[in-house]
């Protein structure tokens, strides 16, 4: 399959809402393409990095109408609030790196590969024996960012990743998607911070109330 | 202080299984003896426990803490209205069976918080992840002994940081008990709905990261604890202690 998730004409509604919180899907998203999807707040953005990774309805409860098809086997994740997705167990930032490559019971020498890999990419590989816990907001965004692509994800659902990042960080972030792309994985992102998303962008969405504005090249959709 | 507590004792370095095998004994033998005497040994077990870890004082504070109030409650209960024989106790007649009673009843309060709470400050939650892993358990069962041996401290870190924020927003903690209860109102509704937030979030990351893989994924163990001989002898000698306790009180 040459499409890493499909929606068409797909709606979401979340438990108790009185209406959708996105409606009227309809797109593709393609292996190695990098989409930015850009929306004022409750335009719909996280709700739809949680349907393009499986997370809604599956963990978030609500209803989905309309068509879904996914070939995501293995999402990564990451959210603008670093403390929240520590998984709370290692303590280590190499434990915390290593955790979901071991909980997929892959071979150990393989986990702790990955997590190296993963922890050089971010540049954290000198924080490896930190505790996560005393790690800066900025630090530890790094940190979670590496434990998603430990996982070797197929999709990569980015939202609102360099909130916590000084410039620099933030910098180096989008500058490691294409990479992560070329990879074969595809990656989505959610921010405001459309100068950054269209100098690494393949594609760009526009979401308004939960609607599709505008679809198109990154320059044009995000200028 | 509840909670971990980094050292290189004995215990600290042992396998986690092995502190959490002796506090279960004592909580067993707690049961096992009914005397005040015997009680007392257990006691004694226990705050040996403490010395081992090098953390008595963390365990005995909030041991007492909790215990000295179900000692008082226990010795009116039984000592001042239980049946005679009476004893003199300096300027107090208490009932003679009804203060073994509440001594040994006390005892075990005191002997089981104190052996819980030197395992939980002497038992790196991350080592007790490894060593539970190693031996294949559950991730759920896994998750579910961790966050609670944790919760205490990241609730407790939770009140401080949002007592601080209150402060700063002009929240007085000091004054009558009265003013001290009214300021845990804005202390226990965002200490509450922030930690319910934070799982939503946190469902997304564990799920992402294959926590709720079927299929017979098994976790691969990174960094297992070492489990020496010695240690798997005195967890063996723990359980024959205790099944002996119970045959000689049942015999």
């Amino acid at each position: 399959m040459s499409v890493r998730v499909r929606f068409a004409g797909a709606a979401f509604t979340y438990a108790g809402g009185e209406r959708p919180a996105v409606c009227d899907l309809t797109v593709e998203l393609a292996p190695g393409e990098i989409m930015a999807l850009a929306g004022a707040p409750g335009a719909g953005t996280t709700t739809f990095l949680l349907l393009a990774a499986g997370f809604a309805p599956r963990l978030t409860g609500g209803v989905l109408t309309g068509d879904r098809t996914s070939a995501v086997t293995r999402p990564g994740i990451v959210f603008a609030t670093p403390w929240t997705q520590l998984t709370g167990l290692c303590h280590t930032v190499r434990a915390e790196v290593a955790f979901g490559p071991a909980q997929h019971g892959w071979a150990r020498e393989r986990v702790l590969a990955l997590a190296e890999d993963a922890m050089r990419r971010l540049g954290v590989g000198h924080l490896a024996d930190r505790d996560p816990a005393t790690l800066s907001g900025g630090e530890l965004q790094r940190v979670i960012v590496a434990s998603a692509l430990a996982l070797e994800p197929d999709l990569l659902a980015l939202d609102d990743p360099a909130a916590e990042l000084d410039p620099e960080g933030a910098d180096a972030l989008y500058a490691l998607l294409p990479a992560v792309a070329e990879t074969g994985a595809a990656v989505l992102v959610a921010t405001p911070d459309t100068a950054r998303a269209a100098r690494v962008a393949t594609r760009a969405l526009l979401l308004e109330d939960g609607r599709i504005a505008r679809d198109g090249r990154p320059a044009e959709v995000l200028a | 202080m509840i909670g971990y507590v980094p050292g290189d004792s004995p215990l600290h370095r042992a396998h986690p299984y092995t502190p959490l095998a002796l506090a279960a004994g004592v909580f067993l033998a707690a049961f096992a003896v009914s005397g005040p005497r015997p009680a007392a040994f257990v006691v004694a077990a226990a705050l040996g426990m403490g010395l081992l870890g090098g953390v008595l004082r963390h365990a005995v504070r909030p041991a007492l803490a909790f215990a000295l109030p179900v000692w008082a409650l226990l010795l009116v209960v039984h000592g001042l209205r239980g049946p005679e024989p009476f004893v003199a106790v300096g300027p107090i007649t208490l009932s003679e069976s009804g203060l073994d009673r509440a001594l040994v009843l006390g005892s075990r309060v005191t002997a089981i918080l104190v052996a819980f709470l030197t395992a939980l400050a002497c038992v790196a939650p991350p080592r007790l992840v490894e060593a539970m892993t190693a031996r294949g358990a559950s991730f759920a069962r896994m998750y579910l002994l961790v966050s609670t041996l944790t919760l205490v401290p990241r609730l407790r870190e939770r009140a401080a940081r949002i007592l601080e924020a209150q402060q700063c927003r002009g929240l007085r903690l000091g004054g009558s008990p009265v003013a001290r209860v009214r300021a845990l109102g804005p202390l226990v509704l965002p200490l509450v709905l922030g930690a319910l937030a934070e799982v939503d979030e946190q469902v997304f990351a564990l799920d992402a990261r294959g926590v709720s893989l079927g299929g017979g994924a098994r976790r691969t163990s990174l960094w297992p604890p070492p489990d020496p001989p010695l240690e798997r002898a005195v967890r063996w000698a723990v359980l024959v202690l205790v099944v002996t306790l119970y045959a000689v009180r049942l015999a």
